[in-house]
């Protein structure tokens, strides 16, 4: 298990270097959704399962939209991919920059991996559901608002984007 | 207080309600009933130093001929631009008006004021109307920098006065002229209380100009027109020596050593400044540095911090406010004629200004310190009082009484004798107006002689 | 736009700050200041001019960034002591990330570098939102925040600020990026005071945003974007050419002039607080702001040529702008500093 969570988390770090080297707007979108599915997995190997799903739901849906509009808005003959001079310039600095950092922090915070509803024999609810229940019940306002927020949006992406030839995006 | 200031204020609806026809007259008459009725306060019927008309304002000694001097000069100055002016569109006439009328209400306030952050924050206020006219009203193109330069070393020097103000505030819990001298003498003794008392007192030494921090004066007195050189010289610095005298009293401790090179500095501007006198070819220029070359003595006077050392620089103060004036405003009435402030060009006007060369011949006496007028006074008085404080003094002081002597005279010989050039021909007569410009100018000064104690302050 | 889009979006521009203004929770503040950012985007980008893309898209950018960095720093917050309230930011590591990510949203030096570009590709009306209502939420985070917040951090931001302001817009002939540099020179008065006193932050807002307004008004309505432009402006409304010279020295801050009350106050209370030295430094520092608001003065008011300039139209047509704002706006700018005791007496 422990094997699989550093795979996992390798694979995040691989995924933030793919976007972070300034590739073509898709392979960008791949980078995000690989880190944002290993994210998951890292939550859900960590015992937040609801979390995770849920967190992988929204993540598709959003980066479905990300996909379409990347692929509909920037689309170039020829992407610069991650095997690109400039790019690969980029991929290496960064994977240096983690190799640095983990010789660095190497040892110092393995002991402090918590793992959610460590304890969850004595509970009769795990502690995520009981969260979700209580954003419910408590946080309705809040509720309205996060939708207002998602709803609010998408008028500004479509005001931002429409028309055919004044697609604001396109005009740059 | 409320007197005067008031109808100052309804000097504005007077300026912008009365008909085209009558402006230059109403208002010349209004601020002269003004002026006229501020002489009242010197009329001093109090007992105690102070008379407050109300919490925030009051006049005393040292601030009452400095008040009757910024009245009577509104009149002079309405009168001396109205040629110049006279040409413009009706309503910049009126706005030139509006903001010497402007002037005079905010240096009533700075002078009549009994906070000293009330003083500073007039101080401050005048400069928006100066600047102004500096730069809108000039005639050439460097105006502009002149305009800046008179800005940015003013407020140079005075936002570290602002600090220091407050910080006094915070040590003494009042800034208020009528007891801060009462209040507990201050304990002054790091490099910061230094620093403070320089900060004090650098704003009213580049106002004044202090040499070494007067390059703005000869630039703005050369670009201005000739209200604003008039007000420049009259007033305006002298907010810089009144400011100084009113700070002296709370600078006390730390003064007596930290004067020195500031008097030194004074002393030599006075020589300085009056040999650059003697070389400029510029006739505004030369009164501008003539100017400077004054106020070092006021300066020197000031910070000896001595009873006479006060009174000499106060009487030196009006006593140059009017001379300069008039002489600004004889540069002007050569220079409307001339259309140039170069003395080379406009020779020996005595031959066919004879009138006007007395003119010139009294107000360059007068600057040269000629017995009986009070600069004669004034200068005396400091000379001696800065021989009492360091006999070696004199050696510079005496100096400089000697080149302002022999600038004068170089001034006067230039404009006035010698032959007439070919090119001046057709010059327009001198009107009326600048006659009685000039008598209004010189008759105060040769006034003040017989009764000299209303401008001693509290020598008497 | 249509009318019902500008709706929405103006009042969720309404609805973010004032979500923002009565949360006590991180959380819920974070989401005002999202909503805030994403109303004012289409209003950004809404002449589709490349340089208003290019505005909007770098404006989106610096605010995502910290709005992700509080909500970052937040759950860090809450991550180390269980406390999401805003009163309750102890944690060190988040609030000197709170105080960074609030600096990058309202346009703090050092991280003030999106502001000029972006103010530089909007429309007058729009940069004038920029200026002043989209400051107002992060500055009520700031006001909640600063007292636990590291003391030289925010004297720092503030004396940058303040010393970038100045120096940035001197080489500029552009007037929107000159009021954007005017902007972070008075943010930085702002901040510099926000630990010792907020309730003066609040009134140097209130103050800034009339003079501001006053100013974006005027270039508004000369349709002036250049220095140039400005020298026209007396043919078209003389007597406004002449009040907006003085509005400009009240951004500068000389007395008489209502600018004058809030870095009188300031430095006030920077005196009373033992930081003389803090207090020069900002004081000299805005004589640089000072020199740019000269040169715009300079160039509409003070040399304006004897005749009248008959290459240009606009002169001769009467102009039709509501001027009321403006009115209101110019005479507070103008003539608030007797106020002063009132000002003092309120905070």
């Amino acid at each position: 298990m422990l094997y699989f969570l550093d795979l996992l988390l390798l694979s995040l770090v691989v995924g933030l270097v793919g976007v972070a080297s300034n590739p073509a707007p898709y392979f960008a979108a791949l980078g995000l959704a690989v880190a944002a599915g290993v994210g998951c997995g890292a939550l859900v190997g960590h015992g937040g399962s609801l979390v995770g799903l849920m967190l992988f739901l929204i993540y598709l849906g959003g980066m479905l939209v990300v996909f379409a509009y990347s692929a509909a808005l920037a689309a170039e003959p020829f992407p610069e991919t991650w095997g690109v001079g400039s790019v690969k310039a980029y991929v290496l600095m960064y994977l240096l920059g983690v190799g640095v950092a983990v010789w660095w922090f190497w040892g110092g915070y393995g002991d402090h991996w918590v793992v959610v509803d460590e304890f969850k024999e004595f509970f009769v609810v795990r502690g995520d559901v009981s969260g979700v229940s209580l954003m419910y019940s408590v946080g309705g306002g809040m509720l309205v608002v996060c939708a207002w927020v998602l709803l609010l949006c998408l008028f500004v992406v479509l005001e931002l984007t429409r028309g055919l030839s004044r697609g604001a995006l396109r005009a740059v | 207080m409320l007197k005067i200031l008031i109808p100052t204020i309804m000097l504005f609806p007077t300026i912008w309600f009365s008909s085209p026809k009558w402006l230059w007259t109403t208002t010349t008459l209004q601020s002269l009933i003004i002026a006229l009725i501020s002489l009242n306060w010197i009329k001093w019927s109090s007992e105690t130093g102070w008379t407050s008309s109300n919490l925030y304002m009051g006049t005393d000694p040292l601030s009452t001929p400095l008040l009757v001097l910024t009245c009577w000069l509104l009149p002079l100055m309405i009168l001396a631009s109205q040629n110049h002016i006279k040409t413009e569109p009706i309503t910049r006439q009126r706005n030139y008006i509006t903001l010497l009328a402007s002037l005079q209400t905010f240096l009533i306030m700075a002078f009549g004021a009994t906070e000293i952050i009330m003083f500073y924050v007039m101080f401050e206020a005048t400069l928006i109307p100066t600047l102004i006219i500096i730069t809108r009203w000039g005639n050439q193109a460097e105006r502009l920098s002149a305009g800046t330069y008179f800005l940015f070393y003013t407020l140079a020097g005075s936002l570290p006065l602002l600090v220091a103000l407050l910080l006094l505030h915070q040590n003494t819990g009042t800034l208020s002229m009528l007891i801060i001298q009462y209040s507990q003498p201050l304990i002054l003794n790091s490099w910061g209380d230094k620093i403070w008392w320089a900060a004090c007192l650098v704003a009213f030494l580049v106002k004044m100009p202090l040499y070494g921090v007067h390059l703005w004066l000869p630039k703005a007195h050369v670009e201005a027109p000739v209200a604003g050189s008039m007000v420049l010289a009259a007033i305006l610095l002298k907010l810089g020596g009144y400011g100084m005298m009113r700070m002296m009293v709370v600078l006390d401790p730390l003064s007596k050593n930290m004067v020195y090179p500031i008097i030194v500095l004074a002393l030599w501007g006075v020589i300085m400044t009056g040999s650059i006198c003697l070389r400029q070819t510029d006739l505004k220029s030369l009164i501008a540095y003539s100017s400077v070359s004054h106020m070092g003595l006021v300066a020197g006077g000031i910070l000896i911090q001595t009873p006479w050392g006060f009174t000499g620089a106060l009487v030196l103060m009006i006593a140059h406010g009017l001379v300069s004036s008039a002489l600004f405003c004889l540069a002007n009435t050569t220079y409307e004629r001339t259309h140039s402030r170069t003395m080379i060009l406009a020779r020996g006007l005595q031959i066919i200004f004879p009138l006007a060369a007395t003119w010139w011949f009294v107000s360059n006496l007068a600057n040269l310190a000629l017995p009986p007028l009070p600069n004669l006074m004034g200068e005396l008085v400091i000379i001696t009082a800065m021989f009492n404080w360091s006999p070696w003094t004199l050696a510079l002081t005496g100096a400089g009484t000697l080149i302002t002597a022999a600038y004068s005279l170089y001034l006067f010989l230039m404009t006035q004798r010698g032959p007439l050039p070919q090119h001046i021909i057709n010059l327009q007569p001198f009107h009326t107006r600048e006659h009685l410009l000039m008598t209004l100018h010189l008759l105060p000064v040769i006034l003040l002689m017989t009764k000299p104690e209303i401008m001693w302050g509290w020598w008497y | 736009m249509s009318p019902y889009v500008i709706t929405i979006l103006l009042s969720s521009l309404g609805l973010g700050t004032a979500l923002t203004f009565m949360s006590s929770h991180w959380l819920l503040a974070w989401m005002g200041l999202e909503i805030n950012t994403l109303a004012i985007l289409p209003l950004m980008a809404q002449h589709h001019h490349p340089r208003a893309v290019e505005a909007t898209t770098k404006y989106f950018l610096a605010q995502a960034a910290a709005a992700a960095t509080i909500l970052f720093a937040s759950t860090i917050n809450a991550w180390a002591t269980g406390e999401w309230n805003i009163y309750c930011l102890t944690h060190p590591i988040a609030t000197t990330l709170i105080t960074m990510a609030l600096a990058l949203k309202v346009g703090l030096a050092p991280v003030h570098f999106w502001m000029p570009p972006v103010m530089q590709g909007l429309d007058l009306p729009t940069g004038l939102i920029m200026a002043t209502w989209q400051k107002l939420a992060p500055f009520a985070l700031i006001i909640q925040m600063a007292p636990t917040a590291h003391p030289q951090l925010l004297t720092t931001l503030g004396l940058l600020s303040v010393f970038i302001g100045g120096w940035g817009g001197l080489n500029q002939t552009q007037l929107r990026k000159i009021l954007a540099y005017s902007s972070i020179a008075h943010l930085g008065w702002m901040i510099v005071i926000a630990q010792f006193k907020p309730q003066l932050t609040i009134l140097t807002l209130v103050i800034y945003i009339i003079m501001t307004s006053a100013t974006f008004l005027t270039f508004k309505l000369m349709t002036a974007t250049k220095i140039n432009t400005l020298a026209m402006s007396w043919s078209k409304a003389p007597i406004i050419t002449t009040m907006a010279a003085l509005t400009l020295l009240s951004l500068g801050g000389l007395p008489p002039l209502t600018g004058f009350m809030p870095k009188w106050l300031i430095l006030q209370e920077l005196a009373t607080q033992g930081l003389p030295l803090t207090a020069t430094i900002m004081a000299l520092s805005a004589l640089l702001s000072l020199y740019f608001y000269l040169r715009l003065w300079y160039a509409m008011t003070l040399t304006i040529s004897p005749n009248t300039n008959n290459s240009l139209a606009p002169w001769r047509l009467q102009n039709t702008q509501n001027t009321t704002l403006l009115t209101i706006f110019m005479i507070a700018t103008l003539l608030l500093l007797p106020l002063t005791p009132l000002a003092q007496a309120l905070i």
